[in-house]
């Protein structure tokens, strides 16, 4: 069954919303456990904060922020909605984490979530539905069209790696240390539809583009679009997808603030925007980003180069002050400046973790505090 | 068997004379050599139980020491099944370590609900028991508090291996396990106390009525602070989860087994109290994530055969056979009334559902009841034998009740099988 791609509804420009995956742990060992129908089931929550849902597998969570037009008012969703899911994990005896991996967890032991749509996600992709247990933030940009929207979705695309080296928070998978700072992407990577938007003139462009994979049988839904960046019409957004689930909520509010400042400079500035170049380079930088973090190298295929990527979000960063404070969200990217001048960011915290205690147990154990308990 | 081994006789004596080194003819066969067998047998019968139906492989292990026993075939005599008593003691010790590291007090402190289910359990189970066994039974104070105590408490040791054969996760799992440790805390409890009240009506030495519970009391918790002392204070030197913090804990049991023997203080009492001194001390979460070797099923053949082969299926009487079937209506009725009405913030199919997974009724019951007859055997043989019925029949049905209430919450891997896919 094939679903039409619908209209795209209107939103306010650059409003909001953030949506993050979270890691339900055993307070016993800081693997993960199974919990979230069991949460859900007796969940008594009149949704003032946004929602709380399902996610693919049973020991992941999804909180998602109401529409807001400023970052401080997501900030303020996600603590109420980080208030809500403790208090209900502790009475379920489990904990609530950030990070973007599960540093330690088996992923054949996942369970699946209960749900027609997992259940179908299961039944196509076998094994990979249950190595998604991956834990990622999505941030949503208001846009005033559907043709704005497609016009975003691609200007945002050279800005991949830097949302990726930002959240990195996912350097361990099966208990090692993979040397990436995000490998959360890699299990991403392995769905059919992921990866980049092509290049796309409007939105008829696009709904003509999707009618295709439709009628190929690639794809069912605009679900089944696991792109980095994707136009999500029923809500009238732009939807960042990329970032690795921070630590602490103040991060995850700062990403936001990034793609709200960046999404009004473009729209502002309207640069050129290269879609069939930048597409030559977005697998390459992607990994450069996935692996090195702030120290990786990203080419540049205007400029024919390769430049750091932490030299150019100094630049960025000091290029969205002036968005950043119209849109009242300046502070918040002070906390990525932060985290640009140390070089390091939530995956270097692990790590330093992980070598303190010399063992994987107790990071996830300083993890989950740290998610519990970090305030602005 | 002697006889199958008495054909040879002739040919092996006509050998002897000239083959000197040869021992007389073995007139028996030797009783770890049975017992040996018997484990095969049991481990036969679990895997084809639970690969033809599903059950929990425990059943397996009791039908084959219930039938090869001294009850009803007879392959194994009754010294050989107390030669194997040692063995039973440490695989129920590392069981019973594991339920008391699994006591949770803090899921207490933060979930009044978990607290109130806890206690209208632990309090109505006793009662409704108590009560059966004076009322209907006819039983005196003494028996009837001693069948109460004995009998309340579900089998952390059926509970934690029936959890890890499913693989099952999930608030009816972990809450199962929590009554279980919890309610088995508050029987071994009692039953110190019953200790004191059996001797008070049995014996004019009212120095025993005090002193013994007392030694059993402060014997168990001696031991289980200084053998949980020593394993922390060794293990802290020791790579958390390595083989070699294993070794520590395992052997560290061990050897608070044998203390225990030693001073006759009950096992089960001292290696529970071990398992929760070792989780509330473990400020450092030295021994925490290491876990007990995959070698403890080994272990839990042994003790569920020996079990299975201790029950007193001889003595049957179709009376007592009723009498205990009541009390475990009672008992059933009590634990999933006390669940169903007291721990409202599970759905109630769950709460049912944890009701019935705390049915189970086996190890430490059996191991308690022996040790109060032992203190009298002409009375406490034959007054402790509804118990010992109660056990006998749960240690069959207990395990697929467990089982039951698992599958049917959702929470075992075989719900995700059933799926499809890879599981």
């Amino acid at each position: 069954m094939s679903d039409s791609i619908g209209e795209f509804t209107y939103s306010a420009p650059l409003t909001l919303g953030v949506e993050l995956e979270l890691q339900l742990v055993s307070r016993r060992d800081f693997d993960l456990t199974r919990g979230a129908t069991d949460l859900l089931d007796t969940l008594a929550y009149d949704g003032r904060f946004g929602e709380i849902k399902l996610e693919i597998t049973e020991s992941m969570i999804e909180v998602s922020t109401l529409a807001r037009a400023t970052v401080g008012d997501i900030h303020a969703d996600l603590e109420g909605l980080r208030a809500t899911l403790v208090k209900q994990c502790d009475l379920n005896n489990i904990k609530v984490c950030g990070g973007g991996t599960h540093p330690f967890h088996r992923w054949a032991e996942r369970r699946i979530c209960p749900g027609e749509r997992f259940d179908e996600v299961y039944q196509r992709y076998g094994y990979l539905a249950k190595q998604f247990t991956v834990f990622g933030q999505h941030i949503h940009v208001g846009c005033t069209s559907a043709d704005e929207a497609i016009w975003l979705t691609q200007a945002l695309g050279p800005y991949v790696p830097a949302f990726i080296a930002l959240s990195a928070s996912s350097p361990f998978v099966d208990g090692v240390d993979t040397f990436f700072q995000s490998a959360r992407l890699n299990a991403v990577s392995a769905f059919p539809l992921s990866g980049q938007c092509p290049p796309l003139a409007d939105w008829n462009a696009f709904v003509d583009y999707f009618k295709l994979l439709q009628a190929c049988g690639i794809a069912r839904s605009i679900k089944d679009l696991y792109w980095d960046i994707r136009p999500k019409p029923e809500f009238g957004t732009v939807e960042v997808r990329v970032c690795d689930t921070p630590l602490g909520i103040e991060m995850a509010a700062a990403l936001a603030a990034l793609a709200q400042s960046l999404s009004r400079y473009l729209l502002r500035t309207r640069p050129p925007l290269h879609a069939e170049r930048w597409l030559h380079v977005a697998r390459y930088n992607k990994f450069q980003a996935c692996r090195y973090g702030l120290a990786a190298m990203i080419s540049d295929p205007i400029g024919f180069c390769q430049v750091s990527l932490r030299d150019s979000l100094f630049a960025l960063l000091e290029a969205l002050a002036e968005d950043a404070e119209v849109l009242g969200c300046a502070q918040w990217l002070k906390v990525l400046s932060a985290v640009v001048q140390a070089g390091s960011g939530d995956a270097e915290w692990l790590r330093g973790r992980a070598a303190v205690h010399g063992n994987l147990h107790d990071t996830v154990r300083d993890a989950s505090a740290c998610f519990m308990e970090k305030t602005a | 068997m002697t006889e199958v081994l008495g054909l040879p006789r002739p040919w092996w004596e006509a050998a002897q004379e000239r083959l000197f080194f040869l021992p007389p003819f073995p007139e028996q066969a030797d009783s770890l050599a049975l017992f040996s067998l018997l484990l095969v047998v049991g481990l036969l019968i679990g895997e084809w139980l639970s690969a033809r139906f599903r059950w929990p492989k425990l059943i397996g292990y009791v039908l084959a020491g219930t039938i090869f026993g001294p009850s009803l075939l007879g392959w194994i005599s009754i010294e050989a099944l107390a030669q194997a008593r040692p063995i039973a003691d440490a695989a129920l010790g590392l069981l019973l370590l594991e339920a008391g590291r699994r006591l949770d007090l803090r899921w207490l402190a933060s979930n009044p609900a978990v607290r109130r289910s806890t206690a209208v359990d632990i309090a109505l189970s006793f009662f409704v028991i108590y009560l059966f066994a004076s009322l209907v039974v006819g039983m005196g104070p003494a028996w009837a508090a001693a069948t109460a105590a004995v009998t309340m408490a579900s089998a952390p040791a059926v509970v934690l291996l029936t959890v890890e054969e499913f693989k099952a996760q999930g608030q009816v799992t972990e809450r199962v396990i929590l009554h279980t440790s919890i309610s088995s805390a508050a029987a071994f409890v009692l039953f110190a106390l019953v200790l004191g009240v059996v001797h008070a009506e049995y014996s004019d030495d009212w120095l025993n009525a005090v002193v013994h519970p007392l030694w059993v009391v402060a014997g168990a918790v001696l031991i289980a602070w200084g053998v949980s002392r020593f394993a922390l204070l060794v293990a802290r030197r020791l790579p958390k989860r390595s083989l070699a913090q294993v070794f520590i804990l395992v052997a560290s049991a061990l050897f608070a087994v044998g203390l225990a023997r030693m001073l006759a203080v009950p096992v089960f009492l001292t290696l529970f109290l071990m398992g929760a001194l070792l989780a509330f001390r473990d400020e450092k979460q030295t021994l925490r994530y290491t876990e007990l070797p995959e070698g403890h099923w080994l272990l839990a053949i042994i003790l569920f055969v020996v079990i299975g082969a201790s029950l007193p299926w001889h003595e049957f009487t179709w009376l007592t056979g009723l009498q205990a079937l009541g009390l475990l209506l009672a008992r059933a009725l009590a634990k999933v009334g006390a669940l169903y009405w007291s721990g409202k913030d599970l759905p109630a199919m769950k709460r049912l559902l944890v009701g019935v997974g705390i049915q189970p009724l086996s190890a430490t019951a059996v191991f308690m009841a022996y040790e109060l007859a032992s203190l009298y055997p002409e009375v406490g043989r034959s007054a402790l034998l509804l118990p010992l019925f109660a056990a006998a029949i749960m240690e069959i049905a207990g395990p697929a009740l467990c089982r039951f209430a698992l599958v049917k919450s959702g929470e075992t891997a075989l719900d995700d099988k059933s799926k499809g896919g890879i599981g």
